[in-house]
């Protein structure tokens, strides 16, 4: 007799329907498992781990905020190339802000937030029409210029960049805040694009056509998520400049394009949450490997390469099937 | 010519084709009639190999898992796990449903793409040929096949598949689409290129109104198990048939 596999649902709707999940404490673990292991981890390795990783961690919740504002971006039919431009835009705000009006972090990294948002939204805004590799290019591109007009106008401390930047009262405080807003941009926009508004975004990336079939402004849906996911990065960048006490032209650095596109490849992307994975995974492995000087970046390629061919769905989706779904051999009935 | 034998295939957890079989004989036309979601491009998406790339794609993906069983025999040889390019070599060619054409290239450049493999000769002769099969394409030759209408393309795909010379010729839902007095042209042009180069064609069709008359064989396919067979005669005069395709 010929058998097959058969994948079988853990039945999540029944686990998750009203009273049937408190029944018993196993199925509330199964559904909130999940969930409360991201917070029970972001509250707890600051604790465990030493000055030095603590400074990795903070690194990882940097690059998670600009894999799920590439995410985003990416859900919403826009391939950016150009995540540093969010990153610098909320770096310059804040540090200008810091060092002209002396405004205190506390207002200054809210403020760049929206900021940073607008003006790279109100850049970006005459290619909304433009799809795919053009979209990218233009993103890729305007950091680049960018860094050479401060660089030609000697604005905002030209080359030598904006030092002597007030901090954050501690550096606990600069850990827990980009963990917090790690976890409430994780949460939070994953219930976005759950939600009906969501749902227009990801149908414009399905199928742009379609939506304004549906009387729907795309572009003005397109522009929404733009903004959002640029105020995430421009988080990302004010509160970087903050620890930094300084602000300079290495923000438009493109390690902050690349890097959150491979945090996403490798941990999923969809999801948000394989973005968050993926900077978990691939800031400390690349902190690791510094030991191995140069040839850091072939082992960091090679492992890239190998999750792209041998799982390009992404680490997270993989976990969530296998943690969703269970297989079994039946036989095939004639 | 072609044989299937207690062919099963699965996505995932639903059966989309429960233990098929049927015969092809050389020179015949021979029809799969059935509904939406009976298992129709299913079956030609296995006849032509495409299922194996599909399934590895999902697999990779971690998608939904493709399994096939059964097999299929062509002249006398077994090719269930023959790649899709090795099949269109040995000459199965699939018109493909919703004819997928490349919407950015010219009529006659999208027949130069399906006969690469072909001499410039060949090329040459078997577009002549299809621009004569299907003589609405001829003045659209340097046109942009994207801004061609459902027909027009449909012809085209169907030309795109003879640029490799098959021995079996597959049409999925050719008149998919199309108005009656198109599907009409269709299908005698579709007769008249079995009865001039004797080639081998098994069509999928929906409409079973027009393409009875003109097939020598029919096989009724219902939730991808076959109810029904027999020529198309006998099929026309069923009263199952009648009620349920023709309205009658």
């Amino acid at each position: 007799m010929k058998k097959r596999k058969e994948r079988i649902d853990r039945g999540i709707k029944v686990r998750s329907g009203d009273i049937f999940a408190l029944c018993s404490w196993r199925e509330m673990l199964y559904l909130s498992g999940p969930r409360l292991f991201p917070l029970i981890a972001c509250a707890v390795l600051p604790l465990v781990l030493d000055t030095y990783w603590q400074r990795v961690l903070l690194s990882v919740a940097i690059f998670g905020l600009l894999a799920i504002s590439w995410d985003i971006l990416a859900q919403s039919s826009m391939v950016s190339l150009g995540q540093a431009l969010f990153f610098g835009m909320g770096a310059y705000c804040s540090g200008a802000m810091d060092h002209y009006w002396h405004l205190s972090p506390f207002i200054t990294i809210p403020l760049a937030t929206i900021m940073g948002g607008v003006i790279s939204t109100i850049l970006l805004l005459p290619v909304l029409r433009l799809r795919g590799i053009y979209f990218a290019m233009v993103t890729l591109i305007i950091p680049l210029m960018l860094v050479r007009i401060i660089e030609a106008t000697k604005i905002l401390g030209g080359t030598e960049g904006i030092s002597g930047l007030t901090s954050l009262p501690s550096h606990w405080i600069e850990l827990y805040l980009s963990l917090a807003a790690l976890l409430a941009a994780l949460f939070g926009f994953r219930r976005l694009m759950d939600s009906d508004y969501g749902l227009v975004l990801k149908g414009i990336n399905d199928n742009d056509r379609s939506v304004m079939n549906a009387g729907i402004n795309i572009y003005w849906f397109k522009a929404q998520a733009l903004f959002l996911s640029s105020a995430v990065g421009a988080f990302a960048g004010a509160l970087m400049t903050h620890v930094y006490m300084f602000v300079g032209m290495p923000v438009f650095a493109l390690d902050y394009s690349i890097l959150p596109i491979a945090a996403v490849v490798v941990g999923g992307g969809g999801s948000l949450a394989g973005a968050v994975l993926g900077a978990f995974i691939l800031v400390p492995l690349s902190e690791a490997l510094r030991a191995l000087g140069g040839l850091r970046i072939v082992f960091y390629g090679a492992f890239l390469v190998f999750f792209i061919v041998a799982l390009p769905e992404g680490i997270f989706h993989f976990i969530t099937r296998k943690y969703h779904q269970f297989e079994r051999w039946v036989e095939v009935e004639k | 010519m072609l044989e299937v034998q207690n062919l099963l295939v699965f996505f995932e957890n639903a059966l989309a084709l429960n233990d098929f079989s049927m015969t092809v004989k050389k020179g015949e036309i021979v029809g799969v009639i059935g509904s939406n979601s009976a298992g129709k491009t299913t079956l030609m998406n296995t006849l032509s190999g495409l299922i194996i790339d599909m399934a590895i794609k999902e697999r990779r993906k971690g998608g939904e898992r493709i399994t096939v069983y059964g097999r299929i025999l062509y002249q006398g040889k077994e090719i269930t796990t023959t790649r899709p390019t090795d099949r269109v070599k040995r000459g199965i060619a699939l018109a493909r449903e919703r004819h997928p054409v490349f919407p950015e290239s010219s009529v006659m450049e999208n027949l130069k793409i399906a006969g690469y493999l072909r001499t410039r000769a060949e090329i040459k002769e078997v577009s002549e040929y299809a621009f004569k099969v299907f003589p609405a394409l001829m003045p659209l030759k340097s046109r942009k096949a994207g801004f061609l209408s459902g027909g027009e393309q449909q012809m085209l795909s169907i030309g795109m598949s003879l640029m490799v010379k098959p021995k079996l010729l597959l049409l999925d839902e050719p008149l998919l689409g199309l108005s009656p007095m198109m599907q009409k042209t269709l299908i005698s042009a579709i007769c008249n290129l079995q009865r001039e180069s004797r080639i081998t064609v098994l069509i999928t069709e929906q409409f079973a109104r027009p393409v009875l008359p003109i097939i020598d064989r029919g096989y009724v396919i219902e939730n991808g198990m076959l109810t029904l067979s027999g020529t198309g005669q006998e099929l026309m005069d069923n009263p199952e048939i009648k009620a349920a395709y023709f309205g009658v």
